[in-house]
C-alpha cells in the first residue's frame, strides 16, 4: 500500500527530470517516456512489488540518458556552428578578392568583420531555425526570407553610411517586424506567413514615403531593389502558407 | 534469390533488441520494453532512457517511425504513442541476423574439423 501511495509522486518527480532532456527530444518523446514510466510503475504496484529501488533505477538509467542526449545536442550545435563559420568564412572571399580587382571597393578591416558576423549569424539563424520542421516550402522559406533580410539590411547599413542619411534607418522596422513576428509566432509555418506578408506591406510603404534623398540614378536603383525585396519577402510568405497547408492537410 | 544488404552497420545490442520487437508489428513504449524482455528472456532490462534514447537515433537514421496514437484496449483508456518499422529497420535487421548466422557458421565449422 505504501508503494501505492509513493506512485503519484514518483511520477511528479520523473516529469520534473524529463524537463532536463533537450526541448526537441522532450517534445517528441517526453509524452511516451512518462507514460512508460507510470505502466511500469502500475505493472510493479499490481505484482505487489516495492516502487523505492525500481524508481531509484529508472531515474538513475534516465538522468544517463539526459546526459546523453545534452552532450549530443551540444555536439550537434558545436558542428552546426563550424559548418557556418566555414561558409561564412568562403562567402567573405567574394568581398576580399573584389577589394583587390574592383576599383572603388575599398572595404576597411572593420567593414569584413561586420559582413562577416552578419553572414554568421544569418547562417546560424537559417541553421537553427530550418532544423526545426521536414518541409521542403518550410526550409526554402526561411532561406529566402532570411536571404532578403539580409540583403535589406546589409544595403541600408551601407547606404546610411555612405549617404549619411540617418532616415534610411527606418528600413529596419521592417527587419523588427519580421523578428518580432517569427516570435509572436512561435516560427510557426501559419504565423511566419502572415509575417512575411506584413513584411512585404511595410517595405512597400516605408519606401514609397520615405525620401531616399540619393541622386535619381541611386535613387532608381534603390527602387529596384525595395521591388526585388518586396517580391522575396512575399515569395517566402507563399512557401510558408504552402509548407502550413500541407502540414494541415 | 533477394539480394542481401550489406550497406548496413552493426547494430547495438539495443537498437537489435527494439528491431526484433517491432519486427511482428507496431507497439508503443512499454510494448516494446516488454517485449525485449521477453525477447531476451529477462537477460536484458532497458529503462526508458535507453530505449527512448536509442529510438530517437533510429527515428533519425529512419529504422523506425511513429506510426499512431490509439487506446490500447489491453490497458487502460490512454492514448499512447506506437511505433512501426521502416523498410530500411528491416532491412538492417536482417543484413545483422545474416551477420549472426554467418559467425555462427563459421564458427560451427572450426569446430566440426578442428582448430
Amino acid at each position: 500500500m505504501a508503494a501505492n501511495d509513493r506512485g503519484p509522486r514518483y511520477l511528479t518527480w520523473y516529469a520534473f527530470l524529463l524537463r532536463l532532456y533537450p526541448q526537441s527530444f522532450r517534445g517528441r518523446f517526453g509524452e511516451g517516456m512518462a507514460q512508460t514510466f507510470h505502466d511500469l510503475c502500475r505493472e510493479r504496484t499490481v505484482a505487489g512489488r516495492g516502487l523505492f529501488r525500481f524508481a531509484l533505477w529508472i531515474f538513475f538509467e534516465t538522468s544517463v540518458g539526459i546526459v546523453m542526449e545534452n552532450f549530443a545536442q551540444m555536439s550537434q550545435l558545436g558542428k552546426t556552428m563550424l559548418r557556418v563559420a566555414l561558409s561564412a568564412l568562403a562567402v567573405l572571399i567574394v568581398p576580399l578578392v573584389a577589394s583587390q580587382v574592383v576599383a572603388g571597393w575599398n572595404w576597411g578591416a572593420g567593414g569584413f568583420v561586420v559582413a562577416y558576423v552578419l553572414i554568421f549569424l544569418t547562417g546560424m539563424a537559417y541553421a537553427v531555425i530550418a532544423k526545426r520542421m521536414g518541409s521542403f516550402s518550410y526550409k526554402v522559406g526561411v532561406g529566402v526570407a532570411l536571404m532578403a533580410g539580409f540583403a535589406l539590411g546589409w544595403s541600408n547599413m551601407v547606404q546610411v553610411a555612405d549617404s549619411g542619411h540617418p532616415e534610411n534607418l527606418a528600413y529596419y522596422c521592417v527587419l523588427a517586424v519580421g523578428a518580432v513576428g517569427a516570435l509572436l509566432a512561435r516560427l510557426r509555418a501559419r504565423g511566419l506567413a502572415l509575417t512575411l506578408f506584413v513584411m512585404a506591406a511595410t517595405l512597400a510603404v516605408v519606401a514609397i514615403i520615405l525620401p531616399s534623398g540619393a541622386p535619381p540614378d541611386i535613387a532608381r536603383r534603390m527602387a529596384i531593389g525595395h521591388g526585388v525585396c518586396v517580391v522575396l519577402f512575399l515569395a517566402s510568405g507563399l512557401l510558408f502558407r504552402h509548407a502550413s497547408l500541407a502540414r494541415s492537410n | 534469390m533477394a539480394k542481401t544488404n550489406t550497406a548496413h552497420a552493426p547494430l547495438t545490442p539495443a537498437v537489435l533488441h527494439i528491431l526484433l520487437a517491432l519486427s511482428t508489428g507496431e507497439r508503443h513504449g512499454y510494448g516494446i520494453m516488454k517485449q525485449v524482455q521477453a525477447d531476451s528472456q529477462g537477460k536484458t532490462k532497458m529503462g526508458p532512457g535507453t530505449l527512448y534514447g536509442s529510438m530517437g537515433r533510429m527515428m533519425e537514421v529512419g529504422l523506425i517511425r511513429q506510426s499512431d496514437k490509439r487506446i490500447d484496449s489491453e490497458m487502460d483508456d490512454e492514448r499512447r504513442i506506437y511505433y512501426e518499422l521502416t523498410g530500411e529497420g528491416r532491412a538492417a535487421l536482417e543484413a545483422e541476423l545474416k551477420r549472426y548466422r554467418d559467425v555462427v557458421a563459421i564458427a560451427e565449422g572450426r569446430f566440426a574439423y578442428g582448430r
